[in-house]
């Protein structure tokens, strides 16, 4: 009898080994003495390998079609088998751990840094990077917008000691590749151009539980930087004084604040 | 536990992300909804919103995938605790989740595997049960699983094996009479004799859910209607085991909500005429939730 334990274990190592069960048996046949029919009932319909081979099927594809869904673009880019020989080395190398399906493709991007599959298209590690945050931006914790009126409520002598606290569904991920567009293009099903090099911020955030995503230009990333630091107004006018681009730091400050507050991406403290 | 302890909540429609909107913008009279416990253990977002919609007018029970009450791993106290959370935030009727293990070694495979039929397993499986029921301050229901596998080892049959947990861990069983179907042709056994030996007073569910015809095996894919076959099972299980809260599952090839709730509509149709006696224990459909009476709405 093997006991509970044990078949659990062998079990998995067979479900999940990346060539199939069958070279998975191959590898214990120390372990199964008696075959794996000693322990997986089989019939003339199936066997006990191909039994086994049921479940190993559904765990793959099970994960491919999360990932092909939270990964449009990646998926797009790299081709349907690519995207598949790709999922089976993620897999071996990150096997889901967490009880939500949601969380598998948490480490894709990662993955894809330092993956072969890189030589075609260098932009895909910060494709994967943006499509995982969307995903993850989606999900995160409720904050109350900062309403308009609120911010007209206050006296002009206390607005330089004022702090803003961002949207907490917001994430300001750092790129090295202009992938956002790649990325608009899939999701409203147009033709996708490769992204082009240069380093970017993209802010993403979410609005009436729909995600939204776009580059920032470097004023806006340092005043939301500065915002995420815990910087009063007056901090955040000088950061955006101190950009060489910036002509006229009043106005500029003036549309940011207007698009923050229209974007619910400013939080009540 | 006893069925009675539970609401009768009537027929219902598993709750899925396709008919959201629909649901929330018209208030189809459906009599309560069951959705996946893990969908809505987020931190924020419209998830946690709609469910909040959909909480305000119908009742609700949360079915759970990734319990792993049968794994040989310890018990995932982050994973009770956030489904004790979103219980206590939702009050649902009841929680459930499946008797199987999803994963080992701190591994999910996602998918629910099944155990073999032993003393063994039993002893394992009911102090779990009883460790979550502690946890959650109230008895679960475990469900009966699709299988594709059986075990050399097994030393009773499935019916015999969910039985005794039930009966030993004092919980409720969510029969499933579809998965009933789907394993009884993968591993020849009589469907009809799993339905006539569970304990009636257990039973405080069913699923059912259509499945896909492999030729050397069926496979449970919630994609099609539900069969005859399964039909006429559950018309076997309406006369043995009375009014029972009814649930139609339907996760791939989704169609228009109208769909699903028809076959609720046909499940209460076959078990007000299955049971003629019973009649008055079938929920109408009147668009308010079937709340019972200490259900805090």
């Amino acid at each position: 009898m093997i006991h509970l334990k044990e078949l659990e274990s062998l079990l998995y190592r067979l479900i999940t080994a990346p060539s199939g069960v069958a070279e998975g048996l191959a590898a214990e046949r120390e372990l199964v003495a008696g075959g794996l029919d000693a322990i997986v009932l089989g019939d003339e319909r199936l066997s006990a390998e191909a039994r086994v081979d049921i479940y190993a099927n559904m765990y793959f594809y099970r994960i491919l079609d999360v990932l092909k869904e939270d990964f449009p673009a990646t998926l797009a880019v790299l081709g349907a088998d690519n995207f598949h020989n790709l999922t089976t080395g993620y897999l071996l190398e990150h096997p889901p751990v967490e009880p939500s399906i949601s969380h598998c493709g948490r480490y894709l991007a990662s993955y894809l840094r330092d993956h072969p599959m890189r030589e075609g298209a260098p932009f895909i590690a910060d494709l994967a990077k943006l499509e995982r945050a969307v995903v993850e931006v989606f999900q995160r914790a409720d904050a109350a917008a900062l309403e308009p009126d609120s911010l007209r409520a206050i006296a002009p002598a206390d607005w330089p000691a004022m702090k803003f606290k961002l949207n907490s569904s917001a994430q300001m991920l750092a790129l090295d590749w202009r992938v956002s567009e790649l990325l608009r293009a899939v999701e409203e099903e147009r033709p996708w151009k490769p992204a082009e090099q240069g380093a970017v911020k993209v802010l993403v955030w979410r609005r009436d539980a729909r995600v939204f995503y776009r580059d920032l230009e470097k004023a806006e990333a340092d005043a939301l930087d500065a915002i995420s630091r815990g910087a009063t107004f007056a901090e955040i006018c000088d950061v955006v004084a101190a950009d060489a681009g910036i002509e006229d730091p009043v106005a500029a400050m003036n549309r940011m604040l207007a698009r923050w507050l229209s974007d619910s991406l400013l939080a009540r403290g | 536990m006893k069925r009675t302890d539970f609401p009768m909540l009537g027929y219902g429609v598993g709750l899925r992300r396709q008919h959201y909107s629909h649901v929330l913008e018209t208030r189809p009279k459906v009599d309560w909804f069951e959705v996946i416990s893990e969908n809505f253990m987020v931190a924020g977002g419209r998830a946690l919103e709609v469910l909040e919609g959909v909480r305000a007018n119908y009742p609700i029970a949360m079915h759970g995938v990734s319990m792993s009450i049968g794994s040989t791993d310890p018990l995932n106290r982050s994973y009770l605790q956030q489904l004790s959370d979103l219980a206590r935030r939702f009050e649902p009727a009841w929680i459930s989740d499946h008797l199987c293990w999803t994963g080992v070694g701190g591994r999910n495979l996602h998918d629910l595997l099944p155990l073999p039929y032993t003393e063994e397993a039993i002893g394992h499986v009911v102090a779990r049960i009883r460790n979550v029921q502690d946890e959650l301050e109230r008895p679960i229901l475990i469900e009966n699983v699709s299988s594709y596998m059986a075990f050399a080892d097994s030393t009773m049959t499935e019916w015999e094996f969910i039985s005794a947990i039930a009966n030993e861990a004092d919980c409720g069983i969510l029969l499933d009479i579809n998965n009933i179907f789907v394993s009884a042709f993968n591993h020849r056994f009589d469907a009809n004799e799993y339905i006539d030996a569970v304990p009636a007073e257990r039973v405080v569910q069913y699923h059912l859910a259509g499945h896909s015809d492999h030729g050397t095996y069926l496979l449970d894919t919630h994609d099609h209607p539900v069969r005859d076959e399964v039909w006429t099972l559950y018309e076997r299980a309406a006369r043995r085991f009375g009014a029972v809260s009814a649930l139609v599952e339907w996760d791939d090839n989704i169609p228009e909500f109208a769909e699903l709730a028809q076959t609720a509509d046909r499940a209460r149709a076959v078990f007000d005429t299955t049971t003629p006696k019973a009649k008055h224990d079938s929920p109408k459909r009147t668009g308010k939730p079937a709340l019972p009476a200490d259900y805090r709405a």
